[in-house]
This record gives structure tokens, sequence and C-alpha cells, in this order.
């Protein structure tokens, strides 16, 4: 192994260009999951002709450099404009925004890079040493499996946000009820479409989150008008110190697990990923009634989970040939094109390509540290701008993007509708969370659900005897029960009228 | 190591090749700018991808870009409404398949609004299981599915598409039932290799590596003759089930676009395909076996052909009656 490894980086060391390629295509990956509307995908996709120019290992490391850096974009515009440039960054704005609206947009995006470039390197270093048993591991995930994982994030929508739990549920279902809009995804009959042909292809989450986000903040800040003291013009990003480090490493190291893992999974991705390191986040902190509120762990577990689902959605494409992520999906196809079959054979017969792989992406995250910090700056020098030469600008960029995305006019519909559903959301105390949660994972909970009763012929049993799914099923059905105990106490402590610290039950967790 | 400079030579090789073949097909000026095609499926996807491939000859021979505009989901049915919505002025196309064939049997478009153009790729199809399968043999699946029908559970990609109405084929002419579930193209193959399921169908280009290496095997094909890769792989034909649906791509424009242009641009695809790019990619995709271009005429035919057979499917499948 040290051999290939060697020899790798006597093939890149000879060749200096791959080095300009890596630092190029890091840049244009994070420009790119910055925009709204232009995701990595798009990024990958229109860099594949120039492939066809350079050798194999070349391209695919352009074509790597580019998913690195765009899954950490997407987190500089979620910050500092709540406007999610990627879908693996939606879950960055829950918390990110917040705390740049505190005055702390450096930090936000420093624990954000930070915790990237954490997440990015944990994947890689699993990507390295554990591929081929992690992939067949990811074989053992059936559609079971799948939803118990996408169960266990739901459950969590009850415990997030300071609000009402019951505003929670609700925002909650009503994200899993517009997941079901579109095509019946077993039946491919329509569902909710009330007749319009655009509408078959369903409420897009893109669109959804940048409405519900995007537009509804510069509606919510055109509504409060100009204010002193909302100004963000903290544009230094600072890295977090080594003690706030410290705090975070519990969440960074068990988001990265998370991330990794989902990540390995073929048909769930970064986003996926990043929301249920997120739940877990707030599922095992001692206030997740903060969360929401721009904590630090709200910033770092989603944006270490996307970043570390990159590397492991690497690994079912470089140990079986199997995508794991619509990103990869697309680089299986460059590959291909270069006459070089992605196969479990792979790994054997082009070492120096994987090996090089392993060793630009490793490249790439610590690269993405020195530019992201550079980029991030020049971003936010658009904060000095007032706002509102700043909301329109978002507000025309949000359409121009959704609408490039997929060609689709109903996705402006759609991104219309929900910034007045994120408004009305915010005003009343809905937590915004809940809704996306439900709205992420319902699809995946709904498709696995019914995809494993046909292959059990409808034995609702085989969900829970599979040892992987009824252990995730068994462990959010005990935290539903806990979270519910632990409420009933709190009420009935508030009526005794013990005003003493009300977390004292989540310290023990 | 000098990739820019290869690519120029070869580029330049390309160039003089298709200018000298590309004169006696070019009548006035058409095209003379960007060519857009309209397709459902995702970026970077095997219909991009064709378009892409057959994207870069269409620039060397007519000095424009031919782009992909992917309008997804939806079963393709916005694809073909966002398509319809364009004006017929040559320069819309319509990246075709037997989804478009399928949607026209369902009611959900109309292809007689659609002037075929070329048929460029004809795929072939294979079932395939985990090499730890106790299907050694189609015989054995055959066995156990007229045994117990409806028990083996096939994955297949899409829903009430092209894969469904091939396995629905099959379950008609061999009476050994199976019953589809429908996973996204990289979960069907996890959950195949994993055991979850019995069986996968599967083009052979995106299953070769797998193939390759021995993880899945093929048990039988579905195409008028053994591909040569696969020799010991029987066709279904010769087991006595007339089943060699395949799945194709081609072009096509408005129904109301002026024929000159469709022959031109026709005479342009027919070279572009032609191509030693395009060759390669087809090659390299596993296309090579079946893939003839036909032409306007043919290609209608073709379809027209394509209609009544999965009217019929789908007629017995109870999707329409």
């Amino acid at each position: 192994m040290l051999d290939s490894y060697l020899s790798a980086l006597g093939y890149m060391a000879s060749n200096p260009f791959t080095f300009l390629l890596i630092i190029f295509s890091v840049v244009w990956g994070i420009a790119f999951g910055s925009i709204p509307g232009l995701t990595g995908i798009v990024g990958v996709a229109l860099l594949i002709p120039f492939t066809f120019a350079f050798d194999p290992i070349e391209g695919l490391l352009l074509l790597g450099g580019v998913y690195v850096g765009s899954t950490f974009g997407g987190s500089i515009s979620a910050i500092l404009f709540n406007t999610p440039g990627s879908p693996e960054a939606a879950c960055t704005a829950l918390d990110g925004y917040p705390m740049a609206r505190k005055g702390q947009a450096g930090k936000a995006l420093g624990i954000a890079l930070a915790a990237s470039a954490i997440g990015g390197i944990f994947g890689t270093v699993v990507l390295m040493v554990a591929a081929p048993p992690l992939a067949r591991l990811a074989l053992e995930f059936g559609p079971p499996e799948y939803f118990a994982l996408a169960v266990l994030g739901i459950t969590a929508i009850a415990s997030i946000g300071n609000g009402s739990v019951l505003k929670a549920l609700m925002a909650g279902l009503l994200g899993l009820g517009v997941a079901t809009i579109g095509l019946d995804p077993l039946t491919g009959m329509p569902r909710f479409t009330f007749g319009s042909m655009m509408l078959l292809t369903g409420v897009g989450f893109v669109p959804a989150i940048i409405g519900i986000f995007a537009l509804a903040e510069v509606l919510q800040r055109f509504g409060e008008g100009p204010q002193k003291g909302y100004v963000i013009d903290d544009v230094s990003t600072e890295l977090p110190t080594i003690g706030e480090f410290i705090q975070t490493r519990i969440t960074l190291l068990r988001s990265s697990v998370i991330g990794t893992v989902i990540g390995a999974l073929p048909g769930v991705g970064a986003t996926t990923a990043a929301f249920i390191a997120y739940s877990e986040a707030s599922r095992w902190s001692r206030h997740p009634e903060k969360f929401g509120t721009g904590v630090p762990e709200g910033i770092a577990a989603p944006e270490s989970a996307n970043n570390a689902a990159v590397g492991g959605s690497m690994i079912p494409l470089l140990a079986l040939g199997i995508p794991g992520s619509a990103t990869t999906a697309v680089m299986i196809g460059g590959l291909t094109i270069h006459g070089i079959i992605p196969g479990p054979q792979l790994m054997q017969t082009n070492s120096d390509l994987v090996y090089s792989v392993f060793i630009g992406m490793m490249l790439a995250n610590l690269l993405m540290l020195l530019v992201g910090v550079r980029m991030a700056r020049y971003f936010a020098l658009v904060l000095k701008a007032p706002y509102a030469l700043v909301g329109p600008a978002i507000v025309v960029l949000c359409m121009t993007g959704v609408y490039a995305l997929q060609n689709n006019v109903v996705d402006l519909a759609v991104m219309l509708v929900f910034g007045v559903v994120g408004f009305a959301m915010r005003r009343f105390g809905f937590p915004v969370a809940s809704f996306i949660i439900g709205l992420v994972l319902g699809p995946i909970a709904e498709l696995s659900l019914r995809q494993g009763l046909m292959l059990s012929d409808y034995d609702v049993t085989a969900f829970v005897t599979r040892p992987i799914a009824g252990t995730l099923l068994l462990f959010s059905a005990a935290s539903l029960v806990y979270g519910l105990v632990g409420q009933f106490l709190r009420a009935r402590r508030k009526l005794n009228g013990d005003t003493g610290p009300d977390t004292s039950e989540e310290a023990k967790a | 190591m000098f990739p820019i400079q290869s690519m120029r030579a070869a580029l330049m090789v390309a160039a003089v090749g298709s200018v000298l073949a590309a004169m006696p097909a070019r009548a006035d000026d058409y095209p003379s700018r960007t060519v857009e095609a309209i397709h459902q499926f995702g970026p970077g996807g095997g219909t991009d991808r064709f378009i892409r491939a057959i994207g870069d000859p269409f620039q060397t021979i007519t000095g424009q870009t031919l782009v992909p505009i992917s309008v997804q989901g939806g079963g393709g049915v916005p694809a073909a409404v966002t398509f319809m919505q364009r004006p017929s002025d040559g320069y819309n196309l319509m990246a075709v398949g037997p989804e478009q064939v399928i949607n026209h049997v369902l009611g959900r478009m109309n292809i007689d609004e659609l002037q075929p153009i070329a048929r460029i790729q004809y795929d072939q199809g294979l079932f395939l299981v985990s090499k730890d399968s106790p299907f050694k043999s189609v015989e054995d699946l055959i066995k156990t599915a007229r045994e117990k029908p409806g028990s083996l559970k096939v994955a297949v990609t899409g829903t009430a598409g092209f894969d469904d109405a091939l396995v629905g084929l099959w379950n008609l002419k061999s009476g050994a039932e199976l019953t589809t579930v429908p996973f996204s193209a990289s979960e069907m193959v996890s959950n195949t290799l994993g055991g979850h399921v019995d069986l996968m169908y599967e083009e052979y280009g995106p299953a070769r590596g797998l193939i390759e290496s021995g993880d899945l095997r093929p048990l039988v094909l579905f195409s008028e003759f053994r591909l040569p890769v696969l020799g010991d792989v029987p066709t279904a034909a010769e087991l006595g089930f007339d089943v060699t649906l395949g799945r194709w791509r081609g072009f096509a424009m408005h129904a109301s676009d002026d024929e000159a242009n469709a022959n031109a641009m026709f005479s342009i695809l027919d070279q572009a395909a032609a191509s030693q790019s395009y060759k390669t990619i087809e090659k390299e995709s596993g296309l090579q076996f079946r893939s003839k271009i036909l032409g306007p005429k043919q290609f209608k035919e073709f379809m027209q052909h394509e209609v009544e057979i999965y009217t019929d499917i789908l007629k017995q499948l109870g999707y329409v009656d």
C-alpha cells in the first residue's frame, strides 16, 4: 500500500500541473457551492468535457476538488445571507445565520471552515484505510435500514427549537406532507399536483429551502425596516481557538462518523448526513433548546458531516463502482469516457488513479482552509453595502439560480410560496428546522418503507428483526420516550415552583 | 504527457475530416447558432452524457454548439411540456427514448407532435444476480418464478417506465412472474449485491465493471443475438420468449419544424455519430452492439412500432384500458 502511495505521489510530483488543477478546482467548487442554484453537481458536470483533454487522474483530481470545495462553499452564503448556496448547506443556515446576526459572522465562518476541513479529512482518511470493508458494510443497508435511519432523524423534530413541541411537530408534519407532492415514487401516479403537468416533479428541495431561508429573510428584513446594530461588518474569518475546538470535539467526531457512514450509503448523501448530524447534535446536547439561536455545535455538526460525506460517497464509487451520491454518479460518467470501468477491480487495475485521488482529496481539504478564509472575506465585503441594495440582489440571484437548476418555472412559484411560508413560520414561532427535516427525510422514509414492505411481502416484523434496522428503531423509540418523560418532569417542576436549572436531565445524557 | 497538444492535434484531424465530409450536407447556413436539446434526466446522467458526446463532433462539423437542457423528474412530462412551449425554429431538439413512447401510451404526451430525426443509440439489458445468489442459470430463475409466481423481486430503475414494461413483457411471455421494486440506479446495485432483492435489470454498459469482477452474474440477455463479450449468456429469444426490447436514444424536433432543417440536422447527426470521438465513447459505454443509426423515416416507423408494443404491454399490465 505504501508503494502505491509513493508511486502516486511520484506521479503527482512529476506533474506539477496536477497541483494547479487542485487549486483551481477548490476555488471553482467554493464559488459554485456559494451561489444558489449552482450546485456542486452542476460544477462537476460542467467540467467533465474539459477532463477529456486531461489524463484520467488529472480529470478525477479536478472533479474531486470541485466536490470538496462546493460542499463547503454553500455555507458561506448560508451564514452571511441566510441563503444556502447548495442543499448540503441548508442545515448550516439554521445556526450559522443567527450567529452572524449576533455580530459573529467571522466566528461562524471560521467554525464552518474548520469543521468542514476536519470532517473532510476524517472522511478521506476513512476512505484511504477502510474503503473495501466499509463498502461491504454499506451493502448491509437495505430498505428497512434506510427507513430506520430516516425515522431516527425525524424523531429529532420534536426536540429541536426552543418553542412549543406542538408547533415543532406541526412544522415537521407539514414538511412530511409537502414531500408527498409529485409523482408517487412506486406507482408513478400523480399526487396533489392539481392537474399541473409541471408540478409532477414535486416540490424541489432547493427551491423550497431558498424560499424558506433566503426569501423569507429578505421579507423579514424589509418588514423590520432599517435598523441599527444589525449590521454585520465583522468580515475577518477567525478559525476557532484550541479551547473552542476541544469544546466541540465530541460533536465533530460524532458528526464526522455519521457523515462518512451516510455518505457511503448509495442514494443518500451530504444533505441527509448534515441533517442527521444536526439532529443528533441537538439530541445529545446539554442545551438542545439553544439550537437555532446560533450555537457553535449547530454549525460544526452539519459542516463536518457534509464534508465527511464527500469522502464517504467516494467509498462505494472506488470500491464497488457504485456512486454514493449524485455528484459521484456524474464522476462515474466522466471516468467511463476515459475508458476506465468503475468496479471492484478499479483499486487493483488503476491503483495510481485511486491513490492519487486519495492524496488529491487530502490536499483539497487543506487548501480549502487557506482558500476558504480568503474567499469568505471577499464575500463578506458585500455586507458593507446597505441591505436595501443587497436584499433585492439576493432575490434576483435566487430566482435566477432556482430557475437555472431545473429549467422548470414551477420551481420559481415554489420558491415564492415557500418564501411566504417561511416568513409566516418565523412570525408565528414555528421552527423552520423541523419543517426542513420533514422535507428532506420524508421521501427517504416513505420510499424505503414501501420498498421494504414489498420485499418482505408486507410483513412488518421484517423492519424490527433485522439487527441494524431494529437497533436504530429501538433507539429512536427510546429517545422519544426519554424526551417525553423529560418534558413531563420539567412541566411538573414548573408547577411546583422550582426555578432551578431546567436542563439537569439532559446534563446526564 | 502533453494532453493539450495532443487534443489540439486530434481536433484538427477531426475538423479537417469532418469539413470534407460535411460539405454536401450544408445547404444553407443552418444551424447558425446554438442548438438546445431538452431531456428529462439529471446533468451527468446517461442521456446528458449522450448529448454531450454527440455535441463534441457536432461542434467540429457545424461550428455551433449542441447544449443539453435538463428538465428533470415527473416521469419526463415536465421536459415534454417545456419542449412543446419552445418555438419550432429548428434550434430546439428533444432527446427521445422509450419514456416518450410510454408517456404517449399513458396519455401524458402526444408523440405525434414530434418529428423524429435520428435514433442513434440502441442498448441491450440483462437480468443479473449477485454472485452469492442460488440462481446459477436462467433456468433456475424460471423454475422458482413459475413455482411461486411473483415471489421473486427484481430491482429496476424508474417507476412505471421502461424497466417495468420490459419485466412486464418478460412475465407475459415466460410465465415466470417477477415483481418489480423501483430503486435509484445506485441503490438498485447495492441492494442486489447486498442480497436484499433477488435480481436486477440493467443495461450492459453500467453493469460491466461488476460483471467483469464476478460480483454480478448475468443470467439472460434481451437482444436479437448474444453479445460477443458475454458469449455464454443466452438471449431470451433463444429460450423461446420474444423479449428484445432495449433502451434507445435519439433526437426529435417539433412536428411543425421545417423538413429541410430536419434533413439537414439528420445529416449532421449522422456524421457526428460516425465520428471517431463519438465511436470511442459509444464503445466505452458498451453501446456498440445494436446501435445502428436510423433516419427520420425509419425512426418514425420504429417509434410507431414501439407504440404498438408498449400499448400492448401496458394494456396487459393494467396501466391503460
